[in-house]
């Protein structure tokens, strides 16, 4: 394949995975956004409103990490339901172009929910400079990226679509509960942070919130786990460690 | 020059001493330009041989190589150049069948214009041009499998691995997908074929090879199987005809309407002018490829063999 009907495979890949469900099943959206703006609805309700950029902090890194489920999922679906795997395996599309389609394709059904947070973001009075803009798309597409490769290398692995259900929400658990994801990080007690650091998604809020300004809570200075730079080298290494990981452990052709 | 060429290859699932060994030592080449047929009972490896050669699946033992590659060292260059059906696949089920075979080629790396083109032809080749702005998922299973022969077709590929292309659909459209295959065999592209059915393994193959429990039983073309039989005529002759008065021709058995006679050519015409003579309704053939299975296997095409679960 050249370049050129790489990007080409690439682009349909993305096309058949997101564009034309979201046409055909726009239900498929309200599903990517219910669960970050459910959270929302919740913190705000409980912090009776302090904690609503927290809420949409959360709810974009949320959206982003949401992807690698989505990722796994359709791949365990059209590798155990539809046996579409052998398919596109034994065509010239290759790994790397097949996962970028379908991460971008994910990417696509999380835009309308990312665009409706950073819309909150907006209307809460808080300024949203270009630098900050520009810190908060760069967490995501790495929040992006490390997903989509976990993603794909576990989906690899299933042998059936019930190991998926089984197992996404464990890894979204994994990946969620420990990182101050919807509050502070003050809130969390000092002898758990060492743990957060176990988590991507840490580094990722981390780096939105700075964004985002939330320099205090309730006049309590907000203790960033780690400088900006070091947020973002911390993620590079998260996504490059996954994409090594899908490139030597996944499953492309069965062994 | 030869699209297929195995030496001792083989497959085990789940190694150690427990493993399934799925395929056997199986060497054989398939022709540049022909259409292969691979037959035998379910789990016999037609779908384990068929994975190893479209670079799905890694052999434990053997080589092969595909088109000049090496499927274990040199899979990228196979792929540029293979189309498979696997078994059981379904296509997405959100897409129109034009969109379905269209987006498959494109997905490919083919330009739009040439997609389109193929698309159309292929549509109208398969009978498929009414359905094209269908729905997949509002097709029957016959007509869904059709589109995913169409989506293989239609492709640049000059090497089709077909497995069990045809299974579900009537026969009408079984005749349809049967001449898209005589097609591609006249363009030039090769076709390595499984099927339960032996007419279509028949009518479509240059060359067969029959498998059982993994291992490769014989392999030629269709009359060259037939040949390497010890009874390759059967005889089919009334019940009044005793049994024990049929045996000195050859290989006995009843069926509800008469008894079948297996034997050798002259034998079967010797068989034959007794029945006339006797103004007894009879009729002599060659073997059917199904009578060779039984006379090569000892049990009929449709009995599972114990590596079933493994292959599938």
């Amino acid at each position: 394949m050249t370049g050129r009907n790489r990007l080409r495979s690439l682009l349909t890949i993305a096309y058949w995975n997101g564009v034309l469900p979201m046409k055909r099943m726009p239900l498929f959206l309200l599903n990517t956004i219910a669960s970050p703006l459910s959270f929302l609805f919740f913190i705000v309700v409980v912090s009776h409103g302090a904690l609503l950029l927290y809420g949409v902090a959360g709810g974009i890194v949320l959206t982003m990490l949401s992807i690698g489920t989505s990722v796994q999922t359709d791949l365990s679906h059209y590798k155990s339901d539809l046996k579409l795997h052998d398919l596109v395996v034994a065509s010239p599309v290759e790994a790397p172009i097949y996962v970028a389609g379908l991460a971008l394709s994910e990417f696509l059904f999380a835009i309308p929910g990312i665009s409706l947070f950073i819309v909150i973001w907006a209307l809460s009075g808080n300024p949203i400079s270009l630098s900050s803009a520009l810190l908060v798309v760069l967490a995501l597409i790495l929040v992006w990226a490390f997903a989509s490769a976990l993603g794909f290398t576990l989906a690899t692995y299933f042998e059936d679509i019930r190991e998926t259900f089984v197992f996404s929400p464990l890894l979204s658990l994994a990946l969620t509960v420990l990182p101050p994801i919807y509050y502070p990080a003050s809130f969390l007690p000092s002898w758990l942070r060492p743990f957060a650091y176990l988590s991507p998604a840490t580094y990722a809020v981390d780096l939105v919130h700075q964004a985002m300004g939330l320099t205090n809570f309730n006049g309590i200075p907000e203790p960033y786990l780690l400088p900006a730079w070091a947020d973002i080298l911390a993620l590079v290494a998260f996504a490059a460690a996954f994409f090594v990981i899908a490139a030597k452990k996944a499953r492309w052709r069965e062994p | 020059m030869d699209a297929v060429n195995t030496h001792g290859l083989g497959r085990t699932y789940d190694s150690g001493k427990d493993g399934t060994r799925a395929l056997d030592g199986v060497s054989l080449k398939i022709p540049a330009g022909s259409v292969y047929g691979l037959i035998g009972r379910n789990g016999a490896g037609k779908t384990t041989f068929l994975r190893i050669i479209g670079t799905q699946l890694m052999p434990t033992d053997g080589s092969a190589e595909v088109l000049g590659f090496d499927v274990v060292r040199e899979p990228r260059p196979i792929r540029e150049r293979i189309a498979v059906i696997p078994q059981e696949s379904r296509p997405l089920y959100f897409l129109t069948v034009e969109e379905l075979v269209d987006l498959h080629l494109r997905q490919r790396g083919m330009a739009r214009a040439e997609a389109k083109e193929r698309t159309r032809k292929v549509l109208a080749d398969l009978d498929l041009t009414r359905l094209s702005h269908k729905i997949v998922n509002r097709l029957s299973g016959g007509m869904r499998r059709r589109a995913m022969v169409a989506m293989v077709l239609a492709s640049d590929a000059e090497f089709l691995l077909l497995d069990e292309p045809t299974t579900g659909l009537d026969p009408l459209a079984r005749r349809e997908v049967w001449a898209a295959i005589r097609q591609a065999s006249r363009d030039h592209r090769t076709v390595l074929l499984t099927t339960h059915y032996l007419d279509e393994a028949e009518a479509l193959s240059h060359r067969l090879a029959l498998l059982d429990n993994g291992k490769l039983i014989v392999e030629g073309t269709p009359n060259e199987i037939r040949a390497r039989v010890r009874w390759p005529f059967r005889v089919t002759v009334p019940l009044t005809i005793p049994e024990e008065e049929l045996r000195s021709y050859g290989e006995v058995s009843a069926f509800a309407g008469g008894h079948l006679v297996f034997t050798r050519e002259a034998q079967a015409r010797s068989l034959t002018e007794l029945a006339l003579k006797r103004n007894l309704p009879v009729s002599m053939a060659p073997v059917s490829l199904e009578d060779v299975f039984l006379q090569l296997v000892g049990r009929p095409l449709d009995e599972a063999t114990p590596t079933e679960e493994a292959e599938s």
